[in-house]
């Protein structure tokens, strides 16, 4: 009994410390004050604030943007790589696999450093002009969640039974169609986890962004500001702007809702109702 | 032409994989509604011989031409072949329907493309152009031919282009199947593997029997020229698979197309097949009707892989006449006489009598009840003798033995010598045979010489000195010359390897013992060994017969 005590509330305080600090934040979001600690009655006025608010918003355009492209893009080419490295041979495939895992265990700084470093080169040798803009913040995040999409397809594929693109082929397949009807939806649950990484990725992402960002998209002629470089540029002047506070809750809810309707959908059971296009009536 | 009566025909054809020959001049025609079955232990190269014909491998060298046109490089897409696969590959995101239909859905009907007039419209053949092109850089990549072979090769294909380009052929439109005539086949092909209420259930709630019928039904419903089945009854139990089995052989009978079927399991070969391939190595032993592989083996392998047998050396003594078992015997098979020969009686053709009422007499040594029958060892001198019996005998009983001629099949035997031919004389006059030094006598090369201190070999008259160091000889020993030693890290042996292949032989056992560089020393013993045994290798230096391969005053000193 005393050890079940001991071990629940360990659970809870872990949890506890977990969720605190959002809990707070999510309570202050509810106030008008400046600083957290300053309780001046309940209102909405951050929220009103957030939504006239034309920086935050087009800071927040941009993340979401960016991640959603990037996502796009790194799980295209992280799941073509998965499927093109399992069918290699064994010694290709490790080569592969163990280019790919350096970018994982590397700090971020230096895969921003050296990024910087080819963009700064390419523009002066190559294009003659400076070349940072969206697309090499695209190259940037690409680059940093593509190894993660990789991950998170081969299991899938090393799971699949290796002959069921070879029965595919063999039912009168071309190897595209192949790919498309069998292969693809064997390993669909790994390229939907390696998409969300990527898009978790990139919405969090400051270091590879900071260096590798140039004008573009919703900041226009200015460099472009994704919600982690605005709230840098902000917190070097002063305190927090308040308006995060309400920006941060509903990030919170919206991820929170879709958790909970993802395991709600897991655990609804198929019952679909099976119909038969060639059958007559 | 071809005979139209082959269906499919496999001409010359080898795979090499990475330097290693897994199929080897493979030669086989197969005919029309035939059920045919290779047969042979694992990694024998019967289920890469079952890709090639499938499209998923292409071989090395030779061709297959499926009724007369050549499919070698095909892709497996473009077969009108289907297969069944070892452990089924269902589609787990379609149900039962589905997995059945998912061949259909793909098929393409041509329809003659007609002009104004009705005529048909001539167009060169883009198909044809697409898979000639293919195949010529199949040719170039090939790395199994020889830059000659290569450059006729490709000339001819590059000359059938050139007449394919010329010559428009009446052009076709394709359409797919209606779903009314997807619906009517599905349903036909669940009625024959008799699934007809599982047809909206996920592949992952059947049972393996049931996985299998799929699996079946998918290959089937597409109407294919050949069905092929690569062990297609390996994952289920064994009563299981004796239903299978007789349910594979009725549809066989009833969808009259031909058969090729894959297994290493002996008795279901010989239960469903019209014609068996018995391969090892990636060679054809034997190819035959399961009675004529059954009842005349044609060398000891085959004899041991189908069915129980005993299997003898032997030696022909007269004309039809064999003696083993220290017993003279009339035989039906005609071999030079002094051959040595392996003879094989098969333990249900021997018959129990009263001692000294037979051939010879046995002791009964040990009995076994089977059901059906009895399965006793009867010793003799000291060869055991396996038989079956349905009368009950006390054990250690002396019995009298039969063996009628009929009985008696005589095989050529596989091996009496070693053989060597890229042996050599190293410098301190040991024969080198795959890297393994064997002490020799090399005084057998020229009549009376003898070898000095030096290790210069000496003639009779002393005049002449040869330095034999480095000389390629060919060297030959006798199975019977070559000891196998236990201890393989023991200062008498002189090579070591792992034995590969054994059989047994009445009162001994011929087996192979393969070294790490891969030459074979086929040896006999008594003792027990198990297959993969480490074991090492000596010889007698007087049993080792070794012949120069040039002249010997070339290495005159």
């Amino acid at each position: 009994m005393v050890k079940k005590i001991f071990a629940y509330s360990y659970i809870y305080l872990i949890l506890l410390l977990m969720y605190v600090p959002i809990l707070v934040l999510i309570a202050f979001s509810f106030t008008n004050s400046t600083y957290i600690g300053e309780w001046n009655g309940f209102s909405f006025q951050l929220y009103i604030n957030l939504f006239q608010d034309k920086e935050i918003l087009i800071a927040l355009g941009n993340t979401l943007i960016i991640a959603f492209i990037s996502s796009l893009v790194s799980t295209l080419i992280g799941t073509l790589g998965a499927i093109g490295a399992y069918y290699s041979k064994k010694r290709t495939r490790t080569l592969i696999e163990n280019i790919n895992q350096i970018p994982v265990v590397n700090s971020e700084i230096v895969i921003a450093l050296s990024l910087t470093v080819m963009f700064v080169f390419l523009g002066n040798f190559i294009f003659k002009e400076n070349i940072f803009s969206f697309w090499t913040l695209l190259i940037g995040h690409v680059v940093l969640s593509v190894p993660f999409v990789y991950l998170n397809v081969k299991p899938k594929l090393t799971q699949m039974d290796p002959s069921l693109y070879e029965a595919a082929l063999d039912l009168g397949c071309a190897p595209s169609q192949a790919l498309r009807k069998i292969l693809i939806p064997q390993i669909t649950p790994g390229i939907v986890s390696g998409f969300l990484i990527s898009i978790t990725l990139s919405l969090d992402d400051f270091i590879v962004t900071a260096f590798t960002r140039g004008p573009g998209l919703l900041s226009g002629e200015g460099n472009i500001e994704t919600l982690s470089t605005l709230i840098q540029a902000k917190i070097k002047k002063g305190p927090i702007p308040v308006n995060m506070r309400p920006l941060t809750t509903i990030i919170f809810l919206v991820v929170l809702v879709a958790a909970i309707l993802v395991t709600v959908v897991k655990n609804q059971s198929k019952k679909k109702v099976k119909v038969r296009k060639g059958r007559a009536a | 032409m071809e005979d139209k009566n082959y269906i499919i025909d496999l001409k010359n054809v080898s795979k090499i994989f990475d330097g290693v020959t897994v199929v080897d001049n493979f030669n086989l025609y197969v005919k029309k509604g035939e059920f045919i079955t290779f047969l042979g232990p694992s990694g024998c190269g019967k289920s890469t011989t079952l890709r090639m014909i499938a499209g998923f491998e292409f071989p090395s060298k030779g061709e297959i031409l499926l009724k007369g046109k050549d499919i070698t490089n095909a892709p497996p897409n473009k077969r009108p072949i289907n297969m069944v696969f070892q452990r089924y590959a269902l589609f787990p995101h379609l149900d039962v329907y589905d997995n059945i239909a998912f061949g259909l859905r793909l098929k393409k009907i041509p329809i003659e493309l007609l002009d104004e007039e009705g005529k048909p419209v001539l167009k060169v053949n883009k198909e044809k152009v697409k898979q000639l092109k293919a195949d010529i850089r199949h040719t170039k990549w090939n790395k199994a031919l020889t830059q000659e072979e290569k450059e006729t090769k490709i000339n001819e294909l590059n000359s059938k282009l050139e007449e394919v380009l010329a010559n428009p052929e009446p052009a076709y439109k394709y359409r797919k199947l209606s779903n009314q005539e997807i619906d009517k086949k599905v349903a036909r092909a669940l009625k024959i593997v008799d699934l007809e209420a599982l047809e909206d259930r996920d592949i992952s709630t059947l049972s393996g029997g049931q996985q299998q019928r799929v699996a079946i039904a998918r290959a089937i419903v597409n109407e294919p020229e050949i069905l092929l089945l690569d062990e297609p009854l390996g994952a289920l139990d064994l009563k299981m698979r004796k239903d299978m089995q007789l349910e594979l052989k009725e549809m066989h009978e009833k969808l009259g197309i031909t058969f090729i079927y894959v297994t290493h399991d002996q008795e279901e070969a010989l239960t469903m097949s019209d014609t068996i391939v018995v391969m090892k190595d990636g060679v054809i032993q034997q190819i035959g009707t399961p009675k004529s592989i059954y009842d005349e083996p044609k060398n000891a392998f085959v004899a041991d892989f189908i069915g129980e047998s005993n299997i003898f050396n032997a030696t022909m003594i007269d004309k039809l006449k064999v003696r083993f078992l220290n017993t003279n015997f009339d035989c039906l098979d005609d071999y030079p006489i002094n051959e040595k020969v392996d003879v094989v009686v098969r333990p249900e053709d021997v018959i129990i009598t009263e001692p000294n009422k037979g051939q010879l007499n046995g002791i009964i040594q040990n009995r076994i009840f089977k059901g059906v029958n009895y399965e006793y060892t009867i010793i003799i001198n000291k060869n055991e003798l396996m038989i079956k019996d349905t009368h009950e005998y006390a054990l250690n009983k002396e019995v009298g033995l039969i063996i009628d001629k009929d009985a008696i099949h005589i095989m050529k035997k596989d091996f009496v010598t070693n053989i060597y031919t890229d042996a050599y004389i190293s410098k301190n006059n040991k024969v080198m045979i795959d890297e393994s030094p064997f002490e020799c006598d090399l005084t057998q090369l020229l009549a009376g010489s003898s070898i000095d201190e030096d290790g210069y070999l000496v003639s009779k008259d002393k005049k002449k000195k040869y330095d034999l160091a480095d000389a390629d000889v060919v060297a030959e020993i006798d199975i019977n010359d070559v000891e196998i030693v236990d201890d393989i890290n023991a200062d008498e042996v002189e090579a070591v390897g792992e034995i590969v292949d054994l059989v047994y032989k009445g009162d001994h056992y011929q087996l192979i013992v393969r070294t790490d560089s891969e030459e074979d020393f086929v040896c006999v013993t008594p003792y027990t060994y198990n297959l993969n045994d480490k074991v090492g290798i000596k010889v007698n230096k007087d049993k080792i017969r070794l012949r120069l391969k040039k002249d010997i005053n070339e290495y005159e000193a």
